[in-house]
């Protein structure tokens, strides 16, 4: 079943096009990831679903039903703010009764779902605070709360993560996914932090500049990125662009003699993730490390290849002067080749070229290679 | 360095200095120096100003004018206050909503704070003169009775109620407008998403969330209430038979006209007393209602 529809919808801001004939489906008790960075469309896209936007065109369908224009009301849907919007007079219970005090629901509904919700979020020692009294976390849940009370089939949530601290944030994460499985809720979510796209996501719309840029699941868009701005935005770091150049025997990485893969090289671009990227000691690519990164459980590198800049993810800690020369190695199946032009990627990965095809050992402190 | 922390003193005494001498010299000596007087008889040529202790105030008490001005000023307060309150709330949520030409509305409904009493009192003139006056000619229009509304004591002292509502109302929206723009908008959708409508959402978030605004509306229009006398001087006078004299202006009338110092400064402290009570008693009694952001 398909919990929402939304068919060609344009949002104008008098001549700006917020959204740009945007459509996708949400299955019922599926978690959508709206993801893109700010200004791309995906809250306004949000409010149109909610119904506190109306769209310029397109339509929106809810549960099958054409509700273009239907008040937020007559949507069956809650939402999330990224402000938690919470009545700042009333008590977190007046607050997580709002709604059904509204729809005049009868008192002891109201007590038994009030029970189950402040137990379901853990509020139940806090119903008599206000919000002024509650930290960022203890707000997000009664927002939450107010959310799941109302017992509507679809939550929209609008960066509702983004006032916490990292922390917390990933905490609630896992427990925001486990509620929505738990409730077989259908979340509509927006975010501008990828990484909380790529661990919460069943399914993730990329939008870039009021259109959608990809659409698939998480694996498909961090494993196939469809265009250079998906490759660029998810991962972190993200995914290595290196301009490649006509060469003597095929495509060069430019500014280097290094021939990547046949054909012609000019107007193309050359995607490798980070972490597909090894050390070695012999064999490779010639480049010249700029910088160490050290996070704890990895390290990231900077290294440069001719004129371009690349990082490399290599597990534990990575010890090397900057200006020291390396050799870097990768395998063909995980790079991933653009049109510099348009954008796109290129179907085929023929003629994509190894740099070395036997295994090698790791130069230099770290422990093992990143992968093979 | 031990120089340097008492030129920081002298500094600190000199920026303080102004305010403090225009604080003393126009606030607390005056209020000082009234009280002190209202315990002594107004001096005459002939009999040299002596302490007679609560005397004044005994005489206060019996003295019908005051009563009948002490009660034109509940009637005046219980005219102004709770329809100028009202008036400002209402045209407050009307001008913060989407309306064409927002600005010049809101402006229209400022001017008449802007405009000063005396020249506000004029232009009601002429609206409540007999016969010639727009009441009047409006209801002449109609073929209905007129009447003199300020030589009426039945009428005179609704005529300054309402000038006076029309004159403060705009002065107030001013606050409810600014308070209305501090709320989040999320707070309404959030109620429009659970099917509020708009009446509930008022009744139940926005004024409960205007309280701390309301507080401070209503101390004002009650001190203006009691300070705002400037109408009568144009319009009546006091008049007809002290039908429309407030208590500040009778305490001008006995200051300037009866030139009785004495008295004038009892009432003044019995006014200032007033006031101060029932501030006081607002914030007392209203604060805990309240929820303050």
């Amino acid at each position: 079943m398909t919990a929402i529809e939304v068919e060609g919808v344009t949002k104008l801001w008098g001549t700006t096009r917020a959204v740009d004939d945007v459509s996708f489906r949400v299955p019922e008790g599926s978690f959508v990831v709206l993801l893109g960075p700010s200004g791309c469309g995906k809250s306004t896209t949000l409010r149109i679903l909610a119904g506190l936007e109306e769209p310029t065109a397109g339509r929106v369908l809810i549960g099958g039903r054409d509700m273009t224009r239907a008040a937020p009301a007559e949507r069956r849907i809650s939402m999330v703010f990224q402000s938690y919007a919470l009545f700042p007079h009333l008590d977190v219970r007046e607050n997580i009764l709002f709604g059904l005090r509204v729809r005049r629901v009868a008192r002891e509904e109201r007590e038994r779902r009030l029970a189950r919700v402040a137990e379901l979020v853990g509020l139940a020692e806090l119903l008599d605070r206000k919000p002024a009294q509650l930290s960022g976390g203890q707000r997000q849940r009664v927002a939450l709360a107010r959310a799941i009370v109302s017992e509507h089939p679809i939550c929209l949530m609008d960066e509702p993560l983004s006032n916490l601290d990292a922390k917390l944030r990933q905490e609630m994460r896992l427990e925001l996914r486990a509620l929505q499985r738990r409730l077989a809720m259908t979340v509509v979510y927006v975010t501008h932090d990828q990484a909380e796209a790529m661990s919460m996501a069943d399914r993730i719309i990329l939008m870039r500049a009021g259109r959608i840029e990809q659409e698939g699941d998480p694996d498909a868009l961090y494993g196939q990125p469809a265009t250079l701005f998906a490759a660029s935005f998810i991962g972190t770091p993200p995914m290595n662009l290196l301009a490649l150049e006509d060469g003597p025997e095929g495509a060069v990485v430019a500014g280097s003699g290094v021939t990547v893969l046949e054909g012609p090289g000019r107007g193309r671009i050359l995607g490798i993730r980070p972490e597909h990227v090894r050390i070695t000691e012999e064999g490779g690519v010639p480049a010249e490390l700029l910088a160490t990164d050290y996070l704890g459980a990895d390290t990231v590198i900077s290294a440069r290849i001719g004129d371009q800049r690349l990082g490399i993810r290599v597990p534990g800690r990575f010890r090397a002067t900057p200006g020291t020369a390396i050799r870097l190695a990768w395998s063909p199946e995980h790079l991933h080749l653009f049109d510099a032009r348009s954008g796109r990627r290129e179907s085929g990965p023929a003629g994509l070229r190894g740099t070395d095809p036997a295994p090698v050992r790791i130069a230099a402190t770290a422990s093992k290679g990143g992968g093979s | 360095m031990r120089a340097s922390r008492h030129l920081h003193h002298v500094y600190g005494w000199l920026l303080l200095t102004p305010a403090a001498i225009l604080l003393l010299s126009f606030t607390h000596y005056p209020t000082v120096a009234t009280i002190w007087q209202s315990f002594f008889s107004t001096g005459t040529a002939l009999r040299p100003s002596s302490f007679v202790g609560l005397d004044n105030y005994r005489f206060m008490l019996e003295d019908e004018i005051f009563w009948k001005v002490v009660g034109n000023n509940l009637l005046f307060a219980a005219g102004t206050i709770p329809a100028s309150i009202a008036l400002a709330l209402l045209m407050a949520v009307w001008v913060n909503g989407r309306l064409p030409g927002r600005a010049l509305v809101r402006m229209a409904y400022f001017t008449p704070t802007v405009l000063p009493m005396i020249a506000v009192a004029n232009i009601w003139l002429f609206f409540y003169t007999p016969e010639i006056g727009l009441l009047d000619q409006i209801l002449r229009a109609f073929d209905l009775p007129t009447r003199n509304w300020l030589g009426d004591p039945d009428t005179v002292l609704w005529c300054i109620v309402v000038l006076a509502v029309w004159k403060e109302a705009g002065f107030f929206m001013i606050f409810y407008l600014a308070a209305l723009q501090a709320l989040p908008p999320e707070l309404e959708e959030a109620a429009r998403l659970e099917g509020a409508s708009r009446a509930y959402y008022f009744r139940r978030v926005v004024f409960p969330l205007l309280m701390p605004t309301t507080l401070f509306v209503l101390v004002n229009a009650v001190i203006n209430s009691f300070k705002l006398v400037d109408q009568l001087f144009i319009l009546t006078k006091g008049g007809p038979d002290n039908a429309s004299s407030l208590l500040l202006y009778y305490i001008y009338e006995v200051a300037f006209s009866f030139f009785d110092d004495s008295y004038a400064a009892t009432l003044t402290v019995v006014l200032l007393a007033a006031l101060a009570l029932i501030s006081l008693g607002q914030f007392l009694f209203l604060d805990r209602r309240i929820h303050y952001r």
